[in-house]
């Protein structure tokens, strides 16, 4: 009657082989153990940052934009000031709206002006935007540092700020700022509120108005430049060719196309994540690899003799494979536990604020399914490694071993 | 009888082809204590290896209580080897890893006809047959070459086998020792009714076997 391979017997010879080596044992564990902690590390901390961005620039931006498409010469608009209207509104509105995949749009009016305080003056696009519509596509209150949100715009002559403009404009909520139009027009404005993307190419430039103000500025009644749409689901932007197609007068991007740097650098740290815990966990197999493979050299006699006493092949297989399968769920189970800990400490780890993001601390994903990635990520590197040493110890010939003495 | 080669013939390939035995043919009854001897070189420990069902890469046949193992698959063969063959070897071959009791135990855990205390028991009681019983914890490699090999006839007794083969058993040790281990041997075979089969150089030896078979040049001599 064939008796199963896993069974207590071999289960206690290669326990007995593990603890009589104990260092070099502990050794592979270790080896393991830095494999998997790195890729939990870097795991955590890339996507941390990957979804950190996310957060701050795409839940922040439009998935598409459909703006005017620009007449002339560009030099032409700067100096003229003339804004890319969109015709065919009515149309597009009613596309988006039958549109499976659209959540939301927005309408707004851009325009380049000056803002003047008391003690600088600063040019930035003004965003004229309807409250209503721009509050569900973008969640500002959350990113609300002082004053109100978008509610305020519903009073004319208005203005939300981000952070960094405010700052530079040496001015905070309740403060009033003369705006300068590109048309020679201009308005003293109440600074209804202060905002942060976290992102300081955002909270540098962008500001928020309502758009009937603007439009009546510039004499631009029901006139608007752009119109925001959220999607339902952001990876498929089929609807952007059908809008090409439609409405030539138009141009259109997605989320894709004006985020480039960061969509390139998600990728790139995907990459590095990959090939550095890949790269380690090789390592660390291949270290399990030699220290089995001596094993199984050094203790080929062994093997010879449990061979005659009645061990079979599939047998050795098992009590040197298993020591491989202890050191790499072991080496994993520690791995895991460090990547948590040290990936905790760094997202507690104040970050000194670079130029392009502003976070408090270092961004994190404790996400589960990584922990469990990491996990058996090690665990198959350590059976690949320990397989082929295990064959090769099953298939050492008694016979040669113990006439070679 | 217990024991049958049928017309063995068997060659080694390196480094170049070369006839090591040639048409051995031999019985071996229940109860008897069987030397084989003869130069190194003679064929004596390739005969032994092939009796004992460690080589079957041979021409002619093998029948070990009335079974053929040329029938028999390779796993077929380790379980037989395992329940039926004791090996007693010229270099003890304890598992430094273990203790006494446990390499005296390791044989009959995989056979798993018992359970641990069972086998425990009866490896304690092997191990005060050949005289080793206060040894039991101690590690392998901390005996001496007698001490070692007592330690390996008790494992090669553990599965209660029909068949004890030992090779050279006496090879690396004293004079004392090599009586002591003898003196074993010969109690196995006529005690507990085992068959015994050593090969030696050693005089003494196969003057005190049963019966005597001499190896010369890969044939018995007649």
């Amino acid at each position: 009657m064939p008796k199963p391979i896993f069974n207590q017997t071999n289960f206690f010879i290669a326990l007995q082989y593990l603890f009589a080596r104990k260092k070099q044992s502990f050794l592979a564990t270790v080896g393991v153990m830095l494999g998997v902690t790195t890729f939990i590390v870097m795991i955590n901390f890339m996507t941390g940052v990957n979804d950190f961005l996310d957060d701050a620039v795409f839940k922040g931006s439009p998935d598409v934009i459909i703006s005017g498409k620009q007449e002339g010469s560009s030099k032409q608009q700067s100096l003229g000031g003339n804004l890319n209207t969109l015709k065919n509104i009515d149309q597009i509105n009613t596309l988006l709206s039958d549109h499976d995949n659209v959540r939301s749009f927005a309408h707004q009016i851009i325009s380049p002006a000056i803002l003047i305080s008391t003690t600088n003056q600063l040019p930035g696009g003004i965003n004229g935007v309807f409250p209503l519509q721009e509050h569900q596509m973008v969640d500002l209150n959350r990113r609300l540092i002082e004053g109100r949100g978008f509610e305020s715009l519903s009073e004319e002559n208005t203005i939300l700020l981000g952070v960094s403009l405010a700052k530079r404009l040496q001015i905070s909520a309740n403060d009033t700022l003369k705006m300068i139009l590109p048309n020679g027009k201009s308005e003293q404005l109440l600074v209804a509120g202060i905002f942060s993307f976290g992102i300081t190419t955002i909270d540098n430039v962008r500001t928020y108005m309502p758009a009937t103000t603007l439009q009546r500025l510039l004499g631009k009644e029901n006139s608007i430049t752009h119109i925001h749409i959220k999607l339902k689901d952001r990876d498929n932007v089929a609807i952007k060719k059908t809008l090409i197609q439609k409405f030539e007068g138009s141009t259109v991007e997605d989320w894709k196309d004006s985020n480039k740097t960061i969509v390139i650098g998600n990728k790139v740290r995907d990459i590095l994540t990959w090939s550095v815990s890949f790269a380690l966990l090789l390592v660390a197999g291949f270290g399990i690899y030699n220290i089995m493979n001596m094993t199984v050299f050094q203790k080929r006699k062994d093997i010879a003799v449990l061979k005659t006493v009645g061990y079979s092949s599939n047998d050795i297989i098992f009590i040197f494979l298993i020591q491989s399968i202890i050191i790499g769920v072991f080496g994993a189970l520690l791995g895991a536990g460090f990547g948590y800990i040290i990936s905790y400490v760094i997202s507690t780890t104040p970050l000194d604020t670079s130029d392009f993001i502003i976070v408090d601390t270092y961004p994190i994903n404790f996400n589960l399914g990584y922990y469990i990635l990491g996990l058996a990520f090690g665990v198959v590197t350590t059976i690949l490694a320990g397989y082929f040493p295990s064959k090769k110890a099953s298939q050492v010939d008694p016979v040669t071993i113990i006439r070679g003495l | 009888m217990i024991l049958e080669a049928k017309h063995i013939h068997k060659y080694f390939h390196e480094p170049q082809k070369q006839q090591v035995l040639n048409d051995v043919s031999l019985q071996i009854d229940e109860k008897e204590l069987v030397s084989v001897f003869g130069e190194s070189g003679s064929g004596k420990s390739t005969l032994l290896y092939i009796l004992s069902t460690l080589d079957t890469n041979f021409k002619g046949d093998l029948i070990i209580n009335k079974e053929s193992i040329k029938t028999m698959s390779p796993s077929c063969l380790t379980d037989f080897r395992n329940a039926h063959i004791g090996f007693v070897y010229q270099f003890h071959y304890l598992l430094p890893e273990f203790n006494v009791l446990q390499n005296v135990m390791l044989p009959a855990m995989k056979l798993a006809e018992k359970n641990r205390d069972e086998i425990k028991e009866e490896a304690l009681f092997l191990l005060e047959e050949v005289g080793m019983k206060d040894f039991g914890l101690r590690p392998s490699y901390k005996l001496s070459g007698g001490q070692q090999q007592r330690v390996a006839i008790a494992r090669a007794l553990i599965n209660n086998p029909m068949l004890i083969i030992a090779d050279e058993p006496t090879g690396n040790l004293d004079q004392k020792n090599t009586d002591m281990v003898f003196e074993l041997l010969k109690d196995i075979t006529e005690q507990r009714a085992k068959t015994v089969v050593i090969a030696t150089h050693n005089s003494k030896i196969y003057k005190n076997s049963h019966r005597t078979i001499e190896m010369i040049d890969g044939s018995i001599r007649l």
